[in-house]
């Protein structure tokens, strides 16, 4: 099976922009920029819907950084110094954590509009606990297995409350351990901890999960991704080889190919996307075959973003033809 | 010889409102021009000129001429450079006035960039412009009157203190453009190694960039005899397998150019970095092959409050490298603004203090702010200066 989705925020419209602009200056207010929120929000969950995309995501422009609703909501949990998300000229700001966090859901709704698009969004995106504990402050445990034990415990509250709301898929967004890898000083504590916190979240009911990786190389750590236990594994195809990618087979594991570069207004073409994902699948017999953007589409603006959503939705029309494997 | 703990600014101020609003034909309000009458009075800088076109403008509903918003901008890179001045900063320049904002400024004038349809967001709900390099870049012509001449040629007709030139790094534009031309230029070679595709595009792109577009500006301003200049590096540890290729950028830029000083500003290196190294150290062992004429950095110190840890390394390095250190010691984030919470002089004093200790050397240390200030309400601002001066003068007493 062969399906399309967007794995991030999405890029920022002008009016949305003038809105928080006005608002930043003092020249506007805060329900402007609700509003307009809304007005884009529902505009880009028409385009994903009038395109097939298999999964709907919430373009997250209440959130500007993907730790915003558990720095903000969650009792233990304080807003932090800034910091680079990676090698974006955008923000984050480090979580500051105190732990051990009590079990607490419902954290994330505020960021989603899930009430405003009710049985609309189905994918909801939340921090991998490694990523969320690597790029944290955090105190009051006893070492790093107790943290990312709580905070993989939390999170998947959290995903299955979300499961309650409507989601049938939840995305653990994984950037931090290929980036290590790519550095150079990933460790086998790392992958221990990881492994940890999919042990408790990498499975939950009435959702399919997947772990998705990007800004980093993920091609040596395959073998072990493949072993982990969560449903799905998102690779970042503009920084792993698809030579890497083929290498090995995925047969009880679903993959989301991130060929679509969304940090680069080239567009790709749907032909020659078509045909690397016929290779995967031919090669390396994935339970299901995802093509995604390799990151949010939010570094570009919204006309990108747009054009690369159009870019998914060619190869799916493109696939489509090729039967029943692809339907 | 220069006193100890000398003082200077980062970059860049806020412009007035009432200058905004009239350059781009929109209304400004009787408030806006009164906050500009008030600041001019308190800094002697002549307004009557500026507020009769802005009364005027506002009663003819009219956009202004060239000459006109000509006008507007000598007034605020005057009164930005009078604000400094009897402030009691060292070193000055006029707050980049003149600068739509620090990338914008510069891709607008190169030959090779398109730009991104829309604003793309960086930091809350702050967006910038991105360029989009689709050829070989280059400056256009005639852009260097624009570009930083007529504001160096401005300033230096009216300043009574030594300057120091803000100009951006090649590397810093790299970073922040899209790099559709060097990526799809490259493609062929590496297409099975997109990771070595990025470095190989990226620094083709910057040498590019410092080549012909930051090293024409650099010589304009040495043919000026322009005595220090300051190249902004914002993001030189945003990629951390990349910080060749931005010393490589600085050294195309700045090498065979004599009696010039140059100095590199960075901020918010990256402190959970995902390797051992972490803030500041990522820039080692890197920084040591940065040509001789480059001896002094300009730091983002105060919001992370860590001068010991973040300055250590340039302290370990001594034998090979030593730098001049411009510690920042006010944080600008908009954060502290809205807490309406800033730092006294005593706390700058301490810093400085500290940051010496830590280099061994008070002769090291030069004292300003985390960054450029453009993103404050310019009260702020004033103060923020304020603290700054009066903290290094008790910090000379000891």
């Amino acid at each position: 099976m062969f399906g399309i989705y967007l794995t991030g925020p999405f890029g920022q419209s002008p009016a949305l922009y003038q809105a928080r602009n006005e608002a930043k200056r003092g020249r506007g207010t805060e329900e402007v920029v609700s509003r307009q929120i809304l007005a884009d929000t529902e505009k880009v969950l028409a385009l994903q819907q009038g395109a097939n995309f298999d999964y709907i995501i919430d373009p997250s422009f209440s959130q500007y950084y993907l730790f915003q609703p558990f720095s903000e909501q969650v009792e233990g949990v304080s807003v932090g110094p800034q910091e680079n998300w990676f090698n974006n000229n955008v923000f984050y700001w480090r979580p500051q954590i105190q732990g051990p966090l009590s079990l607490q859901m419902g954290f994330t709704e505020k960021y989603l509009q899930l009430n405003h698009f009710p049985h609309t969004i189905s994918l909801a995106v939340l921090p991998s606990p490694y990523t969320l504990l690597l790029l944290s402050d955090v105190w009051g445990y006893a070492d790093k297995k107790a943290a990312i034990t709580n905070l993989a415990e939390l999170l998947a509250a959290e995903a299955q409350h979300l499961v309650t709301k409507g989601i049938r898929r939840i995305q653990y967004d994984e950037p931090a351990l290929v980036v290590k890898q790519s550095l150079g000083s990933l460790r086998e504590e790392d992958l221990s901890l990881l492994r940890r916190a999919m042990d408790i979240g990498g499975r939950i009911p009435g959702a399919s999960t997947c772990l998705h990786t990007y800004f980093g190389d993920a091609g040596p750590l395959l073998p072990y991704l493949s072993a982990l236990p969560v449903d799905g594994l998102g690779i970042d195809g503009t920084e792993t080889s698809l030579n890497d990618i083929l290498k090995q087979t995925y047969e009880n594991k679903e993959i989301a190919l991130g060929l679509v570069d969304a940090r680069n207004t080239s567009l790709e073409n749907p032909e020659e996307l078509a045909g690397q994902v016929r290779n995967v699948m031919e090669k390396t017999h994935p339970q299901k075959i995802w093509l995604t953007p390799n990151t949010g589409t939010e570094y570009r603006g919204f006309t990108p973003a747009v054009q690369k959503a159009a870019i998914l939705g060619k190869v799916k029309r493109i696939l489509k033809t090729e039967g029943p494997d692809y339907a | 010889m220069l006193k100890l703990f000398p003082t200077y600014e980062v970059g860049s101020l806020p412009k007035f409102n009432a200058r905004v609003q009239a350059a781009k034909s929109q209304p400004v309000s009787w408030e806006e021009v009164e906050e500009l009458r008030h600041y001019a009075q308190c800094f002697s800088v002549p307004c009557d000129a500026v507020v009769d076109l802005l009364e005027r403008q506002k009663r003819e509903q009219r956009p202004l001429t060239t000459e006109e918003k000509s006008m507007l901008t000598d007034f605020n890179s005057l009164f930005n450079l009078r604000l400094q001045e009897q402030l009691g900063l060292d070193f000055v320049y006029d707050g980049e006035a003149r600068r739509t904002e620090m990338y914008h400024h510069v891709v607008r004038q190169v030959n090779g960039f398109e730009q991104t349809p829309e604003m793309i967001r960086s930091r809350g709900p702050d967006s910038w412009r991105m360029g989009i390099c689709v050829a070989p870049p280059s400056l256009k012509e005639g852009s260097l009157p624009e570009l930083v001449t007529r504001e160096y040629d401005f300033v230096t007709r009216h300043a009574s203190r030594a300057l120091k030139v803000p100009l951006d790094d090649p590397y810093m534009i790299a970073v922040m453009s899209d790099n559709r031309y060097y990526s799809a230029l490259l493609k062929a070679t590496y297409a099975a190694h997109p990771r070595q595709l990025r470095y190989e595009a990226k620094q083709a792109f910057t040498l590019a960039l410092a080549e012909n577009v930051i090293r024409p500006q650099v010589q304009a301003l040495a043919e000026r005899g322009a005595p220090w200049i300051q190249l902004d590096v914002p993001a030189a540890t945003l990629d951390l397998e990349h910080l060749p290729i931005m010393v490589a950028g600085i050294n195309a830029v700045v090498e065979r150019f004599e009696n010039v000083k140059f100095s590199l500003h960075i901020c918010y290196p990256r402190r959970i970095s995902l390797m051992e190294k972490k803030g500041y150290e990522l820039l080692f062992p890197h920084i040591l092959d940065l040509h001789p004429a480059v001896n002094h950095f300009s730091l983002e110190l105060a919001n992370a409050d860590q001068y010991e840890q973040d300055l250590a390394v340039f302290k370990q390095y001594q034998d090979e490298r030593k730098f001049e250190i411009g510690v920042g010691v006010v944080d600008i984030t908009q954060e502290q603004q809205v807490r309406g919470q800033m730092e006294t002089p005593d706390i700058v004093r301490q810093r400085i203090l500290r940051a010496a200790e830590v280099l061994g050397d008070p002769r090291l240390v030069f004292v300003a702010p985390d960054c450029g200030l453009r993103q404050l309400q310019l009260e702020r601002c004033i103060r923020l200066y304020e603290t700054i001066v009066a903290g290094a003068e008790l910090a000379r007493k000891g």
